[in-house]
């Protein structure tokens, strides 16, 4: 069912050849793979989606529409994608039944990555983007840690694994149409420097897992709003890159506009590159590109970029007479001014001053916040330990250490011990919480049993020491 | 105080600019009613998750995006203002090109008032996150409580690695803003300190600096304790200023400039 890189190559196909052509040629090739991956997936999705993947690029007569309709095509189901992810979270169980599958074809699809891999080379692009491809297809292969993918990985798939449901697309191309010719405009407008980098954009998008839909009303949904897919390089090239491409956009922007977290590192590159251009003025977003050879920085990121610095410097720089300044801020300085008797630096001062109180005391609330997660988290490990040592034990009463102590308004995490007896299972696990608690200055209170629906017993931390 | 309620006097007090990237906090909490109250056998109870699911990632896509755009507009303007303050220095500074004593005070006062507010900005964008962060602890704790499911903690897990959380970079940059505001600031006299500070600044008006004091009190605000307090909750706010910073939030008199 994951028909990621038959997408790949299609697309790169169709970038490529730009006429329907390659396309058909490259078709036949997926369409194997495209049927074991389709298999599992509902009779009619599976036949209406290969009929999407063969049927628009060959409908599309100019290179940059084909482009964009295949483009769109992935885009649209990175962003379906992303959902999945995330509904892959909330029910694992489905996830783990379906990751045996793409594991097992695994082994299929690394026979398609050379495929993917060849295509990749004839691509007018770099090397970024078919290595991109290579490690992603290598590691996605071969990732023993997958079955874990539903809870352990991030939300936004900041992982090589994250892939795509070629399911989703079906559905969602139809509402994508339009979306497409957008794209279609935007990518044609754009200076050809651009379309060599689709390709790139493209293989980057499509480098995720596939994730399989979980449910029904979740294609509905997702058809609102494109999210693009978000990724991240693999360690090997995120290393190379010191960037971490993630990608998210809002609904209004093209989509896949494939977010790029700048460091001031990397910044400085980029300023450097733009200094040997010429200046902000002169320098173009494909010269600073290629300066800069930094993994996974797509001509996207750099031409926002640009715009961005050259706006903050256009400011500063017409403003040399201070006019900009006293317009943007001349609401400040009044009610500087009203400082009475202060001067303004002692104004400004006292600003820094509360600024700076406010940014401690959000660091100290984030620090905190991290904590108390970190705690949870271990609660949990250890009541789910606890339980499956309970549950072998079975009746045994020795566990019911304390069951008096349980303070019980905690996380509903604790749920689970629906099966268990409600005052063993936190015995364990509360030493572990009770530093953190007594500086929390949680409440204590009974052991709530079975609430309705909720069964709200005990993990929450105890501020005595497990043993007395 | 409801959070509801506190969220959207935090976002219009202090930001209200940036209304549309906040958690639609009320939205979700709607959603979490309707699900709790409709569990009809057809929409099922996996469908509604995933849909609660999906609405909340487009919320964390929301706040990613926003947050990185700005780092990104902190990140340059931290070098320029680095690069203006050297520019400065070395052009009407002592040993400058143009020394002038009128001149460097001048720009220098911009500058720093620049430095000022940038400083006030990148403490607000961290505030920002911090408020969507609570926001969505607290509507995965409600949805909790109303369906007896167990989302919130692998999800809040999820959230902690979310760019949006990951404040390091713009905490880095506001410290690096606090040293370059201390080599830029004259050195201060404590006894001035001290009479500015009783001279109670009336004026919070408009502009960073009142949003920051808003920040501040709405923190310590939604600290205080709560009926719903337990061990996933934080301490109270411990704010040594309270009284003063308080005062900030008088209103200024109407300018008779």
């Amino acid at each position: 069912m994951k028909a990621r890189p038959a997408l790949s190559i299609q697309i790169s196909g169709a970038s490529n050849m730009g006429v329907s052509e390659g396309l058909s040629s490259s078709l036949p090739a997926i369409s194997t793979p495209l049927e074991d991956t389709y298999r599992k997936l509902p009779g009619t999705q599976q036949i209406s989606a290969k009929r999407e993947l063969m049927g628009r690029p060959l409908v599309r007569a100019t290179y940059s529409s084909s482009n964009s309709g295949v483009v769109g095509h992935i885009f649209s189901s990175s962003s379906g994608f992303s959902s999945d992810l995330h509904y892959s979270s909330s029910s694992p169980h489905e996830k783990h039944s379906r990751n045996a599958p793409f594991i097992s074809q695994a082994p299929t699809n690394g026979a398609a990555s050379p495929l993917l891999q060849s295509s990749n080379r004839m691509m007018p692009q770099s090397m970024m983007s078919s290595q991109y491809y290579k490690e992603n297809s290598g590691s996605w292969c071969t990732d023993p840690g997958f079955p874990d993918f539903p809870i352990s990985t991030p939300v936004q798939s900041c992982q090589v694994e994250s892939t795509n449901c070629s399911g989703i697309m079906t559905s969602e191309d139809l509402c994508k149409s339009n979306e497409w010719q957008e794209w279609a405009e935007q990518l044609i407008t754009d200076d050809d420097a651009l379309a060599s980098d689709w390709n790139e954009l493209l293989v980057v998008d499509n480098v995720m897992d596939m994730e399989p839909k979980v449910a029904k009303p979740c294609t509905s949904t997702t058809l609102s709003e494109q999210k693009p897919q978000v990724h991240q390089r693999p360690p090997s090239l995120s290393v190379a890159s010191r960037s971490v491409v993630n990608s998210s956009s809002s609904a209004n922007n093209a989509p896949a506009k494939p977010r790029m977290r700048w460091t001031p590192e990397l910044h400085e590159a980029f300023v450097e590159a733009v200094n040997q251009l010429g200046g902000s003025e002169r320098a173009t977003p494909k010269g600073v590109l290629k300066i800069m050879k930094v993994e996974g920085l797509t001509i996207y990121h750099v031409k926002s970029h640009l715009q961005k610095y050259r706006t903050a410097r256009y400011r500063p720089e017409s403003s040399e007479g201070s006019l900009e300044r006293k317009s943007t801020s001349t609401e400040d300085l009044s009610s500087l001014d009203l400082k009475a008797g202060m001067g303004i630096t002692e104004a400004l001062r006292l600003q820094m001053e509360v600024q700076k109180r406010l940014h401690e005391q959000l660091e100290i609330q984030r620090n905190l916040q991290l904590r108390i997660e970190e705690q949870g988290r271990y609660l949990q490990m250890m009541f789910e330990k606890q339980k499956s040592g309970l549950d072998k034990l079975k009746a045994s009463p020795s566990s019911s250490e304390n069951p008096q102590e349980l303070p019980a308004k905690g996380e509903p995490e604790a749920s689970q011990t629906n099966h268990v007896n409600s005052g063993t299972d936190t015995a364990n696990v509360k030493s572990t919480l009770e530093r953190s608690s007594e500086e929390m200055g949680g409440e204590q209170e009974a052991p709530k049993t079975t609430e309705t629906g909720v069964s709200k017993s005990s993990s929450p931390p105890s501020k005595r020491p497990r043993i007395e | 105080m409801k959070f509801g309620k506190w969220l959207k006097q935090q976002i219009e007090e202090t930001l209200p600019a940036w209304r549309d990237k906040f958690l639609s906090y009320k939205e979700l909490k709607k959603l979490v009613r309707l699900i709790s109250s409709a569990e009809s056998p057809e929409y099922g109870k996996v469908d509604a998750e995933a849909e609660f699911v999906y609405l909340l990632n487009n919320e964390i896509d929301k706040f990613n995006a926003f947050f990185m755009e700005q780092e990104e507009d902190f990140i340059i303007r931290h070098r320029e203002l680095q690069q203006g303050i050297e520019r400065v220095i070395d052009t009407w500074g002592p040993n400058g090109t143009k020394p002038s004593q009128a001149e460097y005070n001048d720009e220098m006062a911009k500058v720093r008032k620049d430095i000022v507010d940038f400083h006030g900005e990148m403490v607000l964008l961290v505030n920002y996150s911090n408020v969507n962060y609570t926001g969505l602890g607290k509507i995965l704790k409600k949805y909790d409580k109303w369906t007896g499911r167990l989302l919130r903690l692998p999800f809040i897990q999820k959230v902690l690695e979310q760019p949006f959380f990951v404040t390091d970079l713009v905490s880095k940059l506001v410290k690096e803003c606090e040293n370059t505001i201390d080599e830029v600031f004259p050195v201060e006299v404590e006894e001035e300190i001290v009479k500015v500070q009783r001279e109670a600044i009336k004026v919070a008006g408009k502009g960073v600096f009142r949003n920051t004091v808003t920040a501040l009190l709405s923190m310590q605000e939604i600290r205080r304790g709560s009926s719903t307090y337990g061990h996933f909750s934080l301490p109270p706010l411990d704010l040594p200023d309270s009284d003063l910073i308080h005062s900030f939030q008088l209103n200024s008199p109407i300018p008779t400039v």
